[in-house]
């Protein structure tokens, strides 16, 4: 039984005992490639969803608009971790979500009209096959896990650069930067009622897109996301103009996880960074 | 338009020495919404702040600007004196010209007049967008809990319960009183402990203002100052406190013996007991882990098989025992709250070289105590635990768990100089021929007529005090052997003793860390309370209506913990004494708008004032209680959406004090 099969059984009992009253999932998309969410009210919708390779979108952005509605949901490893991030910030409830968590073997570049088997920069150096959380799982992940040192082989190389050499990088990336906020968009992490890109009274982030006012807008968001990103990479997936957004996001994934010993979406309970003190916690010495 | 009024005080030279005040005035007139400028010599003299009430009327102003020392000083003096002009005390603000300027910038002038102008500048661009702010008055409950039963809680109950304001005492044990209760007699002037502690128990135990929880522990807290509500969890007695007399029949009959707690298991107390003979209130409790009754159920339970036992439930004449007694959640609103939970003994079992408790005649400091009381163990007969022998060499060890880093513990507990040179001479009192040695690093011993008494125990009761600290104890036959080294002469030193006295620091009791976590105080490495100021608020804490007394703050002898306990029941009487709270109304604010509800504010708040509440739309989102809320700004901090603001310092205010230096 494929892993599609699998998820079509089980969403298709929930709609039908009524446990949900939508799966959220993929389906082909209609380019017959790539795939796409699918929102499955009905048992004959259900008979759409699919999972494979091409199945990227983290959906877990999607249960910001079902906070109390049941609902039933197919995860990533990645994607699960955005569930307990939202967990964590009361952002949804558990007794509302039925998680249906797939071990992934990776996604692949496979886009619209354009098939590639080659994996995802995100995927090459997972390294979680399998979901934090779920309810019901299905899939087997592989058997190897890549060497973390080489997962952050990038921002190592960055950390090598000298501060002037690290600003003129920045600066090149973020000039290109169209302020399209596809990054946010996407991201399950951004759920401001009011970005405070948008706000107007205090002025954060001036409207012209400029170099200046982007690199505020790029860096705030990171920052709004150290210790909360939970390393889907749709942000990157998503910039029309190849921000390398993952090399912010994982030298900031890094830095917490040294100082602090945590992880984003591990686990719903443990309180984030931000919100605890320990003894332990020495802060070096900014260089 | 605002209409700005600037004033520059010279407080004598200490500004006008170094900022040229005439330049910063110059300045100031043409700087946005300035209508008037002036200085005076010193802004927060009598002439100085009615030339600012009268500038103010004259000329119309609405917003005010003081350039003067730091508002830690007299930002309270000129809210007043603006206030009496008709101008909101919120629309005014202080611009530090003396802390942050002259007294730092003392040598170079010219740049310490253009520092004053920026600051000054900055000040003029946010009071202008600074709202009118307004009090609010909340009631408040007139009722005080008391937590712990020590003499430090007993003083404060007496204390506030005498001010005409209800107290409930809660205690965890049976019975109140307390480690004095435990205490033979107290330094310097030998009273017998228990005598003078008892006629208070009983007055806490008569006083109509008292309620006496016992055998009661604090379970959760929630609310504020004025409003606290609080559940306390009163154990199973198993004993109907309103029938029972305290006849005595019962805890005599009982046939079941188990080592008594209060006589640190020196000596057996029935399973139906009170804890000493002076306790209050004089009622017992059954103790379900040895009660023979007990025993019997849980055994019937497994389906073994033993005597059954009831014999305090026949005798009673009262029938007030009851077995099926449960445990109970008493909740009750409280105004204030005092927090006096004591300390306990270090437990020397860390000292390898004492013996880590395996030899039964190195005992401490409170055995001591309880073996030298007439209603101890002992009848107050001092004698080795192992032998029953009368020890006639008696070795004092000071600071046992004090002032040793290696053992964690860094500060020194401060009596025990005193009380193992109180016990030295009541070994001697009770036993001429008994020798006392007293190793010790420092004889601290100040305190009116402690050096005089530590004196005479040397002088009149020859005791000899070594220098040194002890390297080992061994037993050898019925001799413990001390090996010490008197560091006044540099030489080793060994004593064959008959009893070894270990003199153990004070610690927090058990459970405090848990406690302050569940009222919201801090606390230090040691797990001792904190309070707001060391020097100048003693007895209260960071939490308002929150008030600590006695050693659960740190070390503290008996006067400085009645004394402790008077403090903070006068604090708790001088709050009571008002019938409304008002609140300072620069505290947070969460736009409801904007929240999203990811409640990390209510985790960063140290003060626990945020609570959450439900939207019409059904969101749950963070709400700031006012009257909890300090106004330290960390909810703003870390509030990704930019929903807290800090009235008096809102976004916008600071942003207008920062863009006001780009030019």
């Amino acid at each position: 039984m494929d892993l599609g099969e699998q998820i079509r059984n089980k969403a298709k009992e929930l709609i039908e005992i009524e446990t949900v009253d939508c799966v959220i999932g993929y389906e082909r998309a209609t380019d017959g490639v790539g795939a796409r969410p699918l929102f499955a009210y009905k048992p004959e919708e259900v008979d759409r969803l699919i999972f494979d390779q091409t199945c990227t979108h983290n959906l877990a952005k999607y249960l910001l608009n079902r906070k109390d509605k049941a609902t039933a949901i197919v995860v990533k490893p990645c994607d699960s971790r955005a569930i307990n991030l939202l967990l964590n910030e009361s952002q949804i409830q558990r007794d509302k979500l039925f998680i249906i968590g797939v071990a992934c073997p990776g996604i692949t570049k496979t886009g619209l009209n354009n098939t590639s088997e080659e994996l995802q920069a995100a995927c090459q150096i997972c390294q979680q096959h399998t979901p934090v959380i779920y309810d019901f799982l299905v899939g087997e992940p592989p058997a190897s896990e890549p060497d973390i040192a080489e997962a952050y082989a990038d921002v190592a190389a960055m950390e090598g650069q000298s501060a002037e050499e690290r600003r003129a990088f920045w600066e090149e990336q973020f000039s290109r930067c169209i302020r399209c906020y596809a990054c946010r968009q996407v991201c399950p992490g951004c759920y401001c009622t009011e970005c405070f890109v948008e706000r107007l009274d205090p002025l954060w982030v001036g409207i012209r897109i400029a170099p200046e006012e982007n690199e505020v807008w790029n860096t705030i968001r990171a920052f709004h996301l150290a210790g909360r990103c939970i390393a889907c990479n749709e942000c990157e997936r998503v910039c029309p103009v190849n921000i390398p957004l993952s090399l912010l996001n994982r030298k900031l994934e890094e830095e917490v996880r040294e100082l602090f010993n945590f992880q984003a979406g591990m686990d719903a309970e443990t309180p984030a960074p931000f919100a605890t003190y320990k003894k332990e916690e020495v802060f070096p010495e900014i260089g | 338009m605002a209409r700005t009024g600037v004033f520059i005080c010279h407080c004598g030279t200490n500004i006008g020495g170094t900022v040229d005040v005439s330049k910063v005035l110059e300045a100031a007139k043409s700087m946005p919404t300035v209508a008037y400028v002036d200085d005076n010599t010193y802004s927060c003299s009598e002439p100085g702040q009615a030339s600012i009430h009268d500038a103010i009327i004259e000329n119309r102003l609405d917003r005010v600007v003081i350039g003067c020392c730091s508002p830690r000083m007299h930002e309270n003096t000129f809210r007043k004196t603006v206030a009496t002009a008709g101008i909101n005390p919120y629309l005014l603000e202080i611009s530090n010209i003396r802390e942050h300027c002259s007294w730092v910038h003392g040598d170079d002038k010219e740049a310490a007049t253009d520092k004053a102008i920026e600051l000054v500048r900055m000040a003029v661009a946010k009071v202008a967008s600074l709202e009118p702010l307004f009090s609010r008055q909340v009631g408040l409950t007139k009722r005080a809990l008391v937590i712990g039963g020590g003499i430090a809680g007993i003083q404060a109950a007496l204390d506030i319960a005498n001010a005409d304001y209800e107290v409930v005492l809660v205690e965890r044990e049976p019975s109140i009183g307390g480690r004095m209760a435990q205490l033979d007699k107290t330094f310097p002037t030998l009273d017998c402990s228990a005598c003078i502690l008892a006629p208070k128990m009983v007055d806490v135990a008569q006083h109509p203002n008292i309620t006496l929880l016992t055998y009661a522990e604090v379970q959760d807290v929630k609310g504020f100052v004025g409003n606290f509500e609080v559940n306390i969890l009163q154990k199973a007695r198993k004993v109907d406190h309103i029938k029972c007399t305290g006849c005595g029949t019962c805890w005599q009959k009982c046939l079941e013996r188990t080592p008594s707690e209060f006589n640190l298991e020196m000596g057996k107390r029935s399973a139906i007991y009170i804890p000493f003979p002076q306790a209050v209130p004089l009622k017992p409790v059954i103790d379900t882990e040895h009660c023979a009754h007990f025993k019997y159920l849980e055994a019937k339970e497994e389906g073994r098989d033993l005597p059954d036992c009831n014999i305090c439930q026949q005798l009673c004449p009262v029938s007030a025992i009851d077995y099926e007694q449960e445990d109970q959640i008493i909740s009750e609103r409280f105004g204030a709250i005092i927090v006096a939970t004591g300390y306990q003994t270090f437990d020397h079992s860390v000292y390898h070289e004492y013996g880590s408790g395996r030899y039964a005649d190195v005992i401490t400091g409170l055995h001591l105590e309880r073996l030298l009381s007439a209603s101890g163990p002992t009848g107050g007969e001092v004698i080795r635990p192992s032998d029953g022998l009368l020890p006639k060499t008696v070795v004092f060890v000071s600071c046992v768990g004090s002032r040793d880093e290696q053992k964690g513990r860094a500060y020194c507990s401060k009596v025990c100089c005193m009380y193992m040179a109180k016990q030295a001479i009541m070994l001697k009192e009770h036993d001429p021929e008994v020798q006392c040695y007293i190793f010790y690093i420092d004889i601290r011993a100040g305190g009116k007529d402690f050096e005089e008494f530590a004196r005479r125990a040397q002088e009149e009761y020859g005791t000899l005090y070594l220098r040194g600290r002890i390297s080992k104890i061994y037993q050898e036959g019925k001799k413990l052997i001390v090996c010490g080294e008197d560091s006044l002469i540099g030489r080793p030193v060994e004593i064959a003793a008959d009893l070894v006295v270990l003199a153990t620091g004070m610690e927090p009791s058990i459970g405090a860390a848990e406690l302050a976590q569940r009222l919201k105080i801090s606390y230090d490495t040691n797990n001792f309370f904190i309070e707001a100021h060391p020097k100048l608020r003693p007895v209260e804490t960071n939490t308002d209506g929150i008030f600590l007394a006695g050693s659960c703050i740190g070390p503290r002898d008996i006067p400085e913990s009645v004394a402790q306990g008077g403090a903070a029941a006068a604090k708790v009487a001088a709050l009571f004494s008002q019938d409304v709270l008002t609140t300072d109304p620069m505290v947070a604010t969460i736009d409801p708008m904007l929240c999203s509800g990811c409640l990390l504010c209510t985790q960063v708040c140290p003060f626990n004032a945020i609570d959450t509440q439900v939207t019409r739309d059904g969101r749950t989102i963070a709400l700031v209680n006012e009257t909890m809320c300090k106004g330290c700004g960390l909810c703003v901090a870390s509030c990704r959406f930019g929903a807290a603001d800090l009235r008096g310092f809102t976004q916008q205010q600071i942003l207008a004090q920062v863009t006001s230096l780009w030019r």
